[in-house]
C-alpha cells in the first residue's frame, strides 16, 4: 500500500491517507480557524511550512537521537519553527499576525505535524520527509479551505472577505459558530469516503 | 558513544535545546527594533483613526500625527487631543478585559461628552473570526459620532448587520461574539466615565 516515490506520497497525502478525511487528525484547528477563508489561508500556510522544515531536520537529525528523547526533541523542533514563523510574522506582516493572534502558538499543538515526523521523518531520507511535510500540510489546507469557502459563503455571505451574496440575503448564523464545523466536516468526510468506495469498487 | 545511554541523552538534548534557543533568540534581538516599531505604528494609527485624521500611507502617518496631535499629561495619564474639523477632541488609550483577555484601545470623545467621535483597537486576544470582528471597519464604523445616553452606549442585536443610527446610543453586537460585545460596551462605557473626568481636570488645571 506505501509508495514511496514523490508521486504515490503526493497522490497519497492529498487523498488515499488525508490527515483530516482519512486519519482525523487536526480536527481541533479544523473547527477553530475555518470560518473565514484570510485567516485560514494564512494558518495553513504557516502549518504547510511548518511540517515541511520539521520533517526535514527530524529526519536529517534521526541518526543521532537517542531513542528516549525522540519525542520532546520533534516537539522541540515544531515549536522552533512556529515561533519563526510567529516572528517573520509579528516583524513583516503585522496585520495578518494580528488577525490571526492566539493561533500561530496553536499551530504547536497541531498533532499532524508530530505525526509526520514520527510516521515518516523517523525512518525516511530528509528530502522525501520534507516533500512527505509539505503535500500532508496541502491535504490538510485543502480540506479547510473547502471547509472555510462554504462556512464564510454561507455565515458571512462573502468570500475573502469581498461580499458575494447579496445584500437580501440572511446569513446562517449557525455556519460562523463552531458547531457548523462539526457539520460541514462529517459531510465532507462522507463525501470523500463515499468517492472513494466507488473507486475500490471498480 | 552507545546512542542511548544516559550521558549521551543528557549531552544531546543540551546541545540540540541550547542550538535552537540560541537562533530564536537571534531572530528575537534581530527583529525586536521592527517589532516594536509595528507597536508603535499601530498605537499612532489607532489614535489618527480616532480622531478622524486621514493618511496616506506610514511616514504620513507619523507626519500627521505629530503636527496634529497634541499630548497632554494628567495624573499619569497620557491624553491625545486634536482639533478637527473646528472642533476639540479628546482621545485616550484604554484597556479592559474583554472575553480571552484585555483589549487596548483609543477612545476619542467630543468635548462636551455628548457624542464618541471614533474608537480604534491597538490589541486584543479575541477569536479570530467571531469577536476578533470588533477590529472591523463596520463594527467601528458603529462607534463614529455615536450619541452618548448620559454617557453611555448600549449593544443590541439588530436584524442587518452594524446600526447607522447615530442618535439612539446603540451598537449592533457581533455574530457569535456576544460576550466580546457586552465586554466592549463595558469597556467603552467606563473609559467614557474616566476619559471625560481626566478632560475636566485638565480643564480645571488651566
Amino acid at each position: 500500500m506505501q509508495n514511496n516515490s514523490y508521486m504515490g506520497i503526493l497522490k497519497n497525502n492529498l487523498w488515499h491517507n488525508n490527515a483530516i478525511f482519512i486519519q482525523i487528525l487536526g480536527i481541533c484547528s479544523t473547527l477553530a480557524v475555518t470560518n473565514n477563508l484570510i485567516n485560514t489561508s494564512i494558518m495553513t500556510i504557516g502549518v504547510v511550512l511548518v511540517m515541511g522544515f520539521t520533517n526535514l531536520t527530524v529526519s536529517a537529525l534521526k541518526s543521532f537521537m537517542p531513542r528516549k528523547v525522540r519525542m520532546i526533541v520533534q516537539t522541540l523542533i515544531i515549536s522552533f519553527y512556529v515561533i519563526i514563523v510567529d516572528i517573520i510574522l509579528r516583524a513583516y506582516i503585522p496585520d495578518v499576525s494580528r488577525a490571526l493572534g492566539p493561533y500561530v502558538g496553536l499551530i504547536i499543538t497541531n498533532c499532524i505535524i508530530m505525526g509526520r515526523a514520527e510516521a515518516f521523518a523517523q525512518s525516511n531520507k530528509p528530502l522525501i520527509s520534507f516533500w512527505d511535510g509539505i503535500t500532508s500540510g496541502t491535504g490538510y489546507m485543502l480540506v479547510l479551505l473547502a471547509i472555510a469557502f462554504f462556512r464564510e459563503l454561507l455565515g458571512f455571505g462573502t468570500l475573502f472577505g469581498f461580499k458575494i451574496l447579496p445584500e437580501s440575503f440572511t446569513s446562517w448564523t449557525i455556519m460562523v459558530m463552531p458547531p457548523s464545523a462539526f457539520f460541514m466536516l462529517a459531510i465532507f468526510i462522507w463525501i470523500a469516503k463515499s468517492i472513494m468506495v466507488k473507486g475500490e469498487n471498480k | 558513544m552507545n546512542k542511548q545511554s544516559k550521558l549521551y541523552t543528557i549531552i544531546f538534548t543540551f546541545v540540540i535545546s541550547f542550538f535552537f534557543v540560541f537562533i530564536l533568540a537571534f531572530a528575537n534581538e534581530f527583529t525586536k527594533d521592527r517589532i516594536s516599531m509595528n507597536n508603535e505604528l499601530f498605537e499612532i494609527k489607532a489614535v489618527l483613526y480616532a480622531f478622524g485624521i486621514e493618511y496616506k500611507d506610514n511616514n504620513d502617518a507619523y507626519e500627521k500625527y505629530d503636527r496634529e496631535v497634541k499630548i497632554i499629561e494628567i495624573n499619569d495619564q497620557k491624553i491625545f487631543f486634536s482639533e478637527v474639523n473646528g472642533e476639540n477632541i479628546y482621545a485616550m488609550i484604554f484597556t479592559g478585559n474583554a472575553l480571552w483577555g484585555p483589549a487596548t484601545g483609543v477612545l476619542a470623545l467630543k468635548e462636551d461628552f455628548t457624542r464618541i467621535h471614533g474608537l480604534d483597537f491597538i490589541s486584543h486576544n479575541e477569536t479570530p473570526g467571531l469577536g476578533g470582528r470588533i477590529e472591523e471597519e463596520w463594527f467601528k464604523e458603529q462607534f463614529k459620532n455615536l450619541k452618548l445616553d448620559n454617557g453611555n452606549i448600549k449593544v443590541v442585536i439588530t436584524p442587518r448587520e452594524g446600526d447607522t443610527n447615530k442618535d439612539n446610543s446603540l451598537v449592533d453586537s457581533i455574530t457569535g461574539a456576544t460576550n466580546t460585545s457586552l465586554s466592549i460596551e463595558t469597556i467603552v462605557n467606563q473609559s467614557v466615565e474616566k476619559l471625560s473626568s481626566l478632560v475636566e481636570a485638565i480643564k480645571y488645571a488651566e
